[in-house]
Parts: C-alpha cells; sequence; structure tokens
C-alpha cells in the first residue's frame, strides 16, 4: 500500500510529456519519470520515497517502439524485459533481461526502468555498453541523441526533467558473438554477485560487469587486458582485479573475497573457452 | 473394495482456488470497518525513553494510537512473557511499539510514520552461545515471574534460559569412552521464515452486548478464543473466532500475535470492526520465524559400526520470546536420537532467549534442525567406522523392542518400518554410494541420505470432534475444527468418512470455514494430527450415525435393530437384503405411507481426546509425548561443480511409513511440497542479521526462496504399516517431507567436495570459504 497521495499524468507525446514535467515542476512537486514502477511502488511502500507525481511513460509511441531498420534496432525506453528477451533479436540484451526479476516482474520492469533505477546493479547496460550503442533523450530543453556510453557513466547523467526515450544498437552488434555469465548468492533469480557480459566486435572481445563494483562497469583498459594473448588466461583474469577502480563490494549478498574469486574464475573460464573456440 | 480411500481425487476446495473464488481473510470486503497499522522497533535491544504521538494524532481520521503503556497484559501459549506492543523495553527490531487506528489503512500509515519514538540502546545478543555467557545481560530480567501456561517449562533464574530439559539413559559417559568409534561436530543453523504465500491478518469488532468476533489467518482458532478470553477475562463463550481459508501456515499461524493486537484496537474505538493487515516486510520481522539451533554431537559405535552411545547438547534460539518454543525445545530432546538404537544417551535441550524475531513452530517442530545435525554425524561416524552410509543406518535403525530416548518400547503400530523404507529408498531412489561420481571434468554427482522421525507434543489433553448433518438427497455434511491452509486434511477427512458408509468421497460436503461458535474444537492444525485426531471423532461420528440410520431404518423396515446394516446409502436387512430403504428417505425420521411419525431426525457427533500421554520425568525425560512416530529415510542427488563451488539438485526421493494411504496424489504432492522446502531452507533461506541486531533481508527482494523452475525430479514411495488405533492406520505425514532433506543434501554436498559442512544454508560462497580454509 502507498500510504500517499501523488499525481499521475499519461502524456501520449514526447511534448506532452516535457510539458507535463514543467508544469509539475512548477506546482512544486517533485517528479519521476514512470515505465514499470516496480521499484518506485517498492520505495514507496517502505518510506523511502515519496513523489509528488508521476509521469507514465507507456503512452508515448516513441518510448514503446520496438523495430529494426538497415542501421539499428531500436528499442522504446518503456519496452518491458520481457518483450526484449523474447524479441530474440539482440540476445545478449535477452540474455540479460531474462536474469533480472522473475517472469512476472519481467513483464513489467522496463528498459529505461532499469537503467535509470536506484538499484545499483542496472543489468541491460552491460549490452549496451559494449555495442557502440546510442541513445535519445528528451526534456524540456528538447531531445538529443548521443552514444550511450556517454552518458551512462555507472548511472545515466540526465539532464534535469531528461528521460530516456530509446536506445539504438549497431546492427553489427546483433550478429556478434557473445558471452553472458551472471552468479548469484544461490537462487536463479537474484541481484548478481557477478555479472558479466561479452561482445566480440571482430576478434576483440569487449566486457563489462556489474555486481562487482558499486556501479556496471566497461572499462577499455580492462578489456586491453583480455585481449592480450600474450599472457595466460588466469594471469589475465587476475590482472583485471588490479584493474577494477574500486574494491570489490561487500554486503549480505555476498563477501568481497568471494565476489573476487567469482570474477577471476569467470573471466578465466571465459578466456579459456575462447581460446578453445567454443564460444 | 474401498470406495474413497486409495482414491486420488482432488482436494474439496481446488477448484475454487485455481478460479480465485477462495476467500481469504483479507477477501472479505472491508466495509465500514477500520484499518490499523504498526509501528515497529528499530532496534534490536534497548530501552523506550518516550514516544511522541502529537504530530500522528493531528492527522485527519487517526481514530486511536495504542502503545505499550495501554495494555498490561502478557502473552504466550506456555509462558506469558510477550507484551503485545513493547513496554518499557523492546526486544528484537521488528517489535510492535505503537498501533495507529484510523479510517483507512492510508491515514494509519502516515500517522505511524509521524511517531517519534527515543531509544536507549541496550547489549544485544543474537547467538545462544552469546545468551549463555556468565556475564551476558538478561533480555526478561525476571523470566521466573512470568506466569506459566502449561506445567513444564522451567525459566531459569538471572538467566537467559527460558526452559530446559534433559534426557538420561543408560550409563551416559562412561559408555561413551568403551566405543571403538567416537566422532564429535558442533553445528550451527541460523533462522528462517515461513514466508506464506498469504501475509497475516486480523480482524476484530467487539458487540454492544460484549460479544467479541474474530476473524483471523490463524491455524489455531481455538486457542486464540482460549487466549483473548484468558488475557482479557472475557468469558470465553463471548469470544467468537472465525477462519476461512489460510493461505498456507507451515506453523507459523499457530502462534496468537495479530488477534489480540485487533482486539486492543477495536477496544480502543468503541469495539468498531478494525482490520489489521501487516505488510510482508513485518511479516517477516514482526511476527514470529524459525528457530535458530547451535548443537554439540557426540555419537559413539563398537568395531561392528553398532551406535552405543550418544551425547547431545542443544541450545535453540527462541528470540526475544518464548512463545512455542520450549515445546521445541522438547520435542528435540524427545526424539534426540534419530531413528536409531542407542542404549546410553544423555541429552540437554536448551531453550535460549536473543534479540532476534521470536520463533514459533515451523514445519517439522524443530525436527528439520536438530535432524540435520544428528545426521550430519551419523554420515562423518559411518565413514570413520568405514561403512556405508545407508547400510550404517540399516544396520542402527530402531527396530520393535527397542527404547526411544524417553523410553518408549517400539512396536510395529507405535514406529512403523523404518529398515523397511530404507530398503524401498535404496531401489527408488537409485542408490549408489557415498562416493562422487566423476561426469566430466571438474564436475561430479554425488548423493547423500538422511532418516526422520518425529512424535508429536501436543498438550497430554488435546481433543478434536466432529459433526455429520444430513440432507434430504442422502448426501452428509461434515464439520470438524480443521483450519484447511493448504495440506489437504478436510478432503482426507471426508475420504475417511466416506470410506466408513462405502460411499462416494463427493456425497460428502466439508464445511471449510472454522467457526468457534460452530464447530467442534479441535486442538490446533498443527502437528500433522488431522487425519488421526480429527479423523477419529469422524469415525465416532459416523459410528453414531450409523446407530441412528439403524433405529429409524428399523422402524421405517419394521424389523429390529440387530438385523440393519448401512452401506452405499441404504438401510437393509441383513436377513433378506431385498428389505432396503435408501438412507435419504430416514434422514430426518420417517413417514410411514399412512402419515405416521417414526424415529428421529439423524445428527451424527463425534470427540477425540489424545489418551496415553505423560509430562517427561524431569531428571531422566522418561514419558511419552506423542502418540505415535512416523519414520522415513530420504536421498538428495546433486551435480557439483569443483571448480566454481556451485551445484545442482537433480532429485530427492522420499519415502514414509504413512500407515495408509488415504490419497496417493495428494500425499505425494504434500510429500515433495516438504522436500521443496527443505531443500530451499538448506540452499537459500536464512534470516540475516548485523551486528546491531537488524534484520538485513526482511522483504522478498533479497530473502530467496526457491523459485520454480529450479525444482528436482521428486519421487516419493509410502509403506504402510498401520497405527492401530488411528483411521484405516494412517500416520501423520504432512509435514516430514521436510525432515531430512537439509540433511541428505549436506551429506551429499559434503561427499561432493570432500567437506564437513555443520551449516545451513550451505551456498557457494560458504563452499569457497570452507575450500579456501583447508587449502591455507
Amino acid at each position: 500500500m502507498i500510504p500517499f497521495e501523488f499525481t499521475y499524468c499519461r502524456p501520449d507525446s514526447l511534448q506532452e510529456a516535457a510539458q507535463a514535467y514543467e508544469q509539475l515542476q512548477r506546482e512544486g512537486k517533485s517528479t519521476l519519470y514512470y515505465g514499470g514502477g516496480s521499484e518506485i511502488i517498492t520505495m514507496c511502500r517502505g518510506g523511502s520515497l515519496q513523489p509528488g507525481a508521476v509521469i507514465d511513460l507507456k503512452a508515448i509511441p516513441e518510448c514503446t517502439q520496438f523495430h529494426l531498420d538497415e542501421e539499428h534496432l531500436h528499442i522504446g525506453a518503456a519496452c518491458t524485459l520481457n518483450q526484449i528477451k523474447e524479441s530474440k533479436v539482440f540476445p545478449l540484451l535477452g540474455l540479460a533481461c531474462g536474469r533480472i526479476a522473475d517472469h512476472t516482474n519481467q513483464c513489467r520492469i522496463t528498459l529505461g526502468g532499469n537503467l535509470c533505477g536506484t538499484i545499483l546493479y542496472r543489468e541491460t547496460s552491460l549490452p549496451l555498453l559494449l555495442s557502440d550503442a546510442m541513445v535519445t533523450l528528451m526534456g524540456p530543453k528538447g531531445e538529443r541523441r548521443l552514444s550511450f556510453k556517454r552518458v551512462f557513466l555507472g548511472s545515466m547523467q540526465l539532464h534535469d526533467g531528461e528521460w530516456i526515450v530509446a536506445v539504438h544498437i549497431p546492427r553489427w552488434a546483433l550478429s556478434a558473438k557473445y558471452a553472458h555469465i551472471k552468479h548469484t548468492t544461490n537462487e536463479k533469480i537474484d541481484y548478481p554477485l557477478v555479472s558479466v557480459a561479452a561482445l566480440w566486435k571482430g576478434d576483440h572481445l569487449r566486457a563489462a560487469f556489474s555486481g562487482v563494483v558499486s556501479y556496471p562497469l566497461h572499462s577499455e583498459a580492462i578489456d586491453a587486458v583480455l585481449n592480450d594473448h600474450a599472457i595466460p588466461c588466469q594471469t589475465r583474469a587476475e590482472q583485471v582485479i588490479r584493474l577494477l577502480p574500486e574494491a570489490p563490494q561487500q554486503d549480505v549478498e555476498g563477501s568481497r573475497a568471494y565476489r573476487s574469486f567469482l570474477l577471476t574464475n569467470t573471466l578465466t573460464t571465459l578466456l579459456e573457452e575462447w581460446e578453445h573456440g567454443s564460444i | 473394495m474401498n470406495t474413497s480411500i486409495g482414491k486420488s481425487i482432488h482436494r474439496k476446495e481446488a477448484w475454487d482456488k485455481v478460479c480465485g473464488r477462495a476467500q481469504y481473510v483479507d477477501d472479505i470486503p472491508l466495509a465500514g470497518a477500520l484499518s490499523a497499522r504498526l509501528l515497529t522497533s528499530s532496534c534490536a535491544h534497548a530501552r523506550i525513553k518516550g514516544i511522541v504521538l502529537t504530530k500522528a494524532l493531528s492527522i485527519p481520521g487517526v481514530q486511536a494510537i495504542v502503545t505499550g503503556a495501554d495494555c498490561p497484559e502478557h502473552f504466550g501459549p506456555l509462558l506469558q512473557d510477550r507484551p503485545a506492543l513493547a513496554r518499557e523495553v523492546v526486544r528484537y527490531a521488528g517489535e510492535p511499539v505503537a498501533m495507529v487506528v484510523a479510517l483507512d489503512e492510508a491515514t494509519a500509515e502516515q500517522a505511524v510514520r509521524l511517531i517519534q519514538v527515543q531509544y536507549e540502546p541496550l547489549p544485544v545478543l543474537l547467538t545462544p552461545s552469546q545468551a549463555l555467557a556468565p556475564d551476558a545481560p538478561l533480555i526478561h530480567k525476571q523470566s521466573n515471574g512470568y506466569k506459566k501456561v502449561m506445567e513444564d517449562i522451567y525459566p531459569e533464574v538471572g538467566s537467559n534460559v527460558a526452559s530446559r530439559y534433559q534426557i538420561r539413559k543408560g550409563k551416559g559417559q562412561k559408555a561413551l569412552e568403551a566405543c571403538k568409534t567416537v566422532v564429535e561436530k558442533r553445528f550451527y543453523l541460523p533462522p528462517s521464515d515461513h514466508v506464506a504465500m498469504e501475509v497475516r491478518s486480523a480482524r476484530c469488532e467487539i458487540a454492544t452486548n460484549g460479544d467479541v468476533m474474530i476473524t483471523t489467518t490463524s491455524q489455531a482458532p481455538f486457542s486464540v478464543q482460549t487466549q483473548i478470553a484468558s488475557a482479557f477475562l472475557i468469558p470465553s463463550g463471548k469470544v467468537q473466532v472465525k477462519v476461512p481459508f489460510v493461505g498456507g501456515g507451515f506453523g507459523g499461524k499457530a502462534a496468537v500475535s495479530l488477534e489480540t493486537l485487533a482486539y486492543l484496537a477495536s477496544q480502543r474505538v468503541g469495539g468498531k470492526a478494525v482490520r489489521l493487515t501487516i505488510p510482508r516486510e513485518q511479516d517477516m520481522a514482526s511476527t514470529p520465524s524459525r528457530l535458530g539451533l547451535e548443537a554439540m554431537i557426540k555419537l559413539g559405535a563398537d568395531k561392528e559400526g553398532r551406535l552405543q552411545a550418544a551425547e547431545f547438547t542443544y541450545y535453540l534460539d527462541c528470540g526475544a520470546y518464548s512463545d512455542s518454543a520450549p515445546y521445541m525445545t522438547k520435542a528435540i530432546a524427545v526424539d534426540c536420537t534419530g531413528p536409531y538404537r542407542v542404549e546410553h544417551l544423555s541429552c540437554d535441550a536448551v531453550c535460549v532467549y536473543t534479540n532476534r524475531t521470536y520463533a514459533t513452530s515451523f514445519r517439522g517442530f524443530a525436527h528439520e534442525s536438530y535432524t540435520f545435525c544428528v545426521e550430519r554425524t551419523m554420515d562423518i561416524l559411518a565413514k570413520a567406522c568405514g561403512k556405508d552410509p545407508l547400510e550404517f543406518r540399516l544396520l542402527n535403525a530402531i527396530r520393535p523392542g527397542d527404547l526411544t530416548p524417553t523410553q518408549v518400547c517400539c512396536t510395529n503400530s507405535l514406529m512403523g518400518d523404518l529398515p523397511g523404507c530404507l530398503t524401498h529408498l535404496k531401489s527408488l531412489g537409485e542408490w549408489e554410494g557415498a562416493k562422487p561420481v566423476q561426469i566430466k571434468a571438474d564436475t561430479v554427482r554425488a548423493q547423500g541420505v538422511s532418516c526422520f522421525w518425529k512424535t508429536e507434543n501436543p498438550p497430554t489433553d488435546a481433543v478434536s470432534g466432529a459433526l455429520i448433518t444430513c440432507n434430504e438427497d442422502g448426501s452428509l455434511n461434515l464439520h470438524t475444527g480443521v483450519v484447511e491452509m493448504g495440506s489437504g486434511g478436510q478432503t482426507h477427512l471426508a475420504q475417511i468418512l466416506a470410506e466408513k458408509f462405502k460411499i462416494d468421497a463427493q456425497q460428502i460436503h466439508v464445511v471449510m470455514e472454522v467457526d468457534t461458535r460452530v464447530s467442534p474444537e479441535h486442538w490446533k492444525t498443527v502437528a500433522s494430527l488431522t487425519e488421526y485426531m480429527a479423523g477419529n471423532a469422524v469415525l465416532q461420528a459416523a459410528d453414531d450415525l450409523l446407530g441412528q440410520f439403524r433405529r429409524n431404518g428399523a422402524l421405517a423396515l419394521d424389523c429390529p435393530e440387530e438385523e440393519i446394516a448401512v452401506s452405499h446409502g441404504r438401510v437393509y436387512s441383513i436377513k433378506n437384503p431385498e428389505l432396503f430403504i435408501a438412507w435419504k428417505d430416514i434422514v430426518k425420521g420417517y413417514k410411514t405411507p399412512s402419515g405416521t411419525s417414526l424415529g428421529e431426525p439423524i445428527l451424527g457427533r463425534g470427540g477425540f481426546m489424545l489418551k496415553g500421554l505423560c509430562l517427561l520425568d524431569p531428571v531422566t525425560g522418561r514419558g511419552r509425548t506423542g502418540p505415535d512416530w512416523t519414520v522415513g529415510a530420504q536421498i538428495v542427488e546433486i551435480e557439483a561443480d569443483l571448480r566454481r563451488y556451485t551445484y545442482r539438485i537433480l532429485r530427492a526421493t522420499t519415502v514414509m511409513d504413512v500407515g495408509k494411504v488415504i490419497n496417493p496424489e495428494s500425499m505425494r504432492s504434500m510429500v515433495a511440497g516438504g522436500m521443496a522446502m527443505g531443500i530451499s531452507l538448506a540452499s537459500r533461506e536464512y534470516c540475516s542479521y548485523d551486528a546491531k541486531g537488524i534484520p538485513q533481508a526482511p522483504n522478498l527482494r533479497t530473502y530467496k526462496l526457491m523459485h520454480i523452475g529450479q525444482e528436482p525430479d521428486y519421487r516419493v514411495g509410502f509403506l504402510e504399516t498401520p497405527k492401530e488405533d488411528s483411521p484405516y492406520g494412517v500416520r501423520s505425514y504432512a509435514e516430514h517431507g521436510i525432515l531430512g532433506i537439509p540433511a541428505a543434501l549436506g551429506n551429499a554436498l559434503s561427499s561432493a567436495f570432500q567437506q564437513e559442512f555443520c551449516s545451513l544454508p550451505i551456498t557457494p560462497e560458504m563452499i569457497w570459504t570452507m575450500a579456501k580454509e583447508r587449502e591455507q
């Protein structure tokens, strides 16, 4: 139960949504954009969040688009994880979506919500960071389209009142070689202790991580080590730990030392399988 | 030929449930009722310095705010040590501190968030070991000053011990010294939660004449009636308790908790109806959960591998209040050895207060916990003796003529057939021995075995009753006090009754809702005793009904009563079976063609009271607490990844001696459900607390149960050694699927990873940590 009143807006266009935001700001209401609402509802129930208004983006066509053209796959931010998974168009993103929450919640949680939420794992960001994806943002100051990794620095760096309209994934990434490995405490559907997404552009491996440090991480320095075939797999994996920008996380799900072990072990296996040609 | 027993009929309420039509407490419309919400403690142990209600009271729609100062009564089924709302001291994080009653739930919650409580932290004790340390602060200053509800509760002055039980049999220590092989192991099991699908809810209304009407999600409506009546000095007849369907209890809803609060809330607003439904977070942190356990076990065997002597120390972590934990402690003592012949033993079972959410009964009544400790130690001993773990158990299995720890002499009827279960298990579970099998590089398959047994610990005078009324079409209505919470008990009772009259179970209409003003008392729907206790009451009522059918039949057929038989819906003359009358024609008595009325309307009543039970001798523990035992054996098979320290559960098998299979499919699924719960418990579930005693995961985002889709293959086999005084010989079976599963899983993992696991849940991180410690 959410024990307070708030305004609910459901605009039909990008412009209406931006206007609604400005209007609600003038009324002095703290405003959130709303996709599936799973996190907002939890936090409102628990008392850690009390928005004055929410703007539901699910009636805006640009936010629910899902189509492939000659250059890109366009996924609206209000598409659900389940929609993306079942489309099977971008397998790596589908796998990431398929391991976030249970099926019921996958049918509700949206791509935009997962990217913008406060829960730090944001696992859908990993395939986007690896695939040279673009992102369209909209806000009271208008629309802008830019590289996803420029605006996702662990979390979305949005201007005031801005939201994600859609992401655009170049076609090469849809058919590229990939791997997705997620380790949890013991239940299949759980927050990641270590989640690794890997995508090969040609012969070059790119890998991104969630659960390891306090934000989703992709680093070119780490990629460089992973691609250094002169070094044995296990050593490369161990070097990655040293390149982490902060110590691995430590919480009720798992300890710092165990996360380090999992990351090393997972990367070693990944690299070995790559070398043996079994990916 | 059986008409009903042994048939896999659907549960009576199945269609209502799968179509979403079944009504639970919170589904009942709220019209006119107020809502209550709880403020719970944010400290695990603290003195309450002050509570400021001003802001909360200023919210429009708030009707009343109740705090501990308003209710001096203490509650508890065994020892009255728990206030409804904390008074002066909070003893666990999540303890109810204040309750707001308002026009609607949202207003009540808004007000709750505005109550300011000032705490002065006190030292926090989180394990029995900490609480038993010589200088440990006392969680209850005067636990011996609390009123005892049952006589065999022994709180100890100046300590955190809520009760203690001991067993002494044979020579004790000396016998252990004479053993060729002795193994010793310590165990620690953290508490966990029941996580029933339905959260707890209670509503209360007090009529102008003082009648108290409570509707609640309880497994024990008659205990609610008794406890409310006795605490608030109301004649019990003025307290009416109703229970519709309960959405899963697992023992957690046998404790009386929200009902008291709902009563206090209603009382404060002039008797108006008040509903108190708690959110999941409070259901996990505030209302009682499963116990924690520390154990030290020593087992000794002779050179043939025969168990000779044993020593047990069990410290049960009951949390901040005792609730039913003293009896769970007693239950551990009574069955402390597991189902094995052990001539010389000593056992000390101690119930210890800590600053955690208090514990109440959980599926297995503590057997799911101590069995892990005993059965893990049995595997270690088998290995030390060089024996196959299954054969080792077979060698030591308890048999007729052996004495239980409390010196009850076993018979087939009392105990069932454990050797038979093990033999059947060997083939059904495809036992391959304790040695793991390599299936590819870094991957092995391994099996673990466990036995279990369980007797019950009800009050020695627990009762059950049944009423049968008749319809004009010849069908029967069955009223009992059994709560339907998913175990299919009501359907089994219908089958027991139908079999008696050789009619189809469709002809039995079961009244599902329990209403203490209508339903005959059934002690509590716990301890898997429905089929035994209520089943016996049903058979009594059926006999009563039979006598009345024969009387009316004799009058209608104009022949002596001794010549009348009743079967298949007919009343007939034994001498001349062609002379019969359909019983539907005599259920209201009989009217002759000329209009003369004969006989009386038919109404069956039956009652049953447990017999032959007694309290335990305080020194030796000699005595008998339950009507019988149920025994069984289980195998869990896993695939382990030795490089990643992860595992997958492939198969879980149970063979249990259930006395009589009443309904094969429903009993199979109950046992499989128990196995699922055991796997989840042993692999994932625990309540984690930080150093200050704050629960870290009282929500289903973080507290993980095994999800659908990860279930292994379940196999269930039954043996049928009848229990003499039970309907058709059936034994308790409903809880038991869980009992040996954590141990069997632990044994399989210990074998796969070559580590001795002594704690739960066994997660990949735990396996990795132990492997790393060994390397160093």
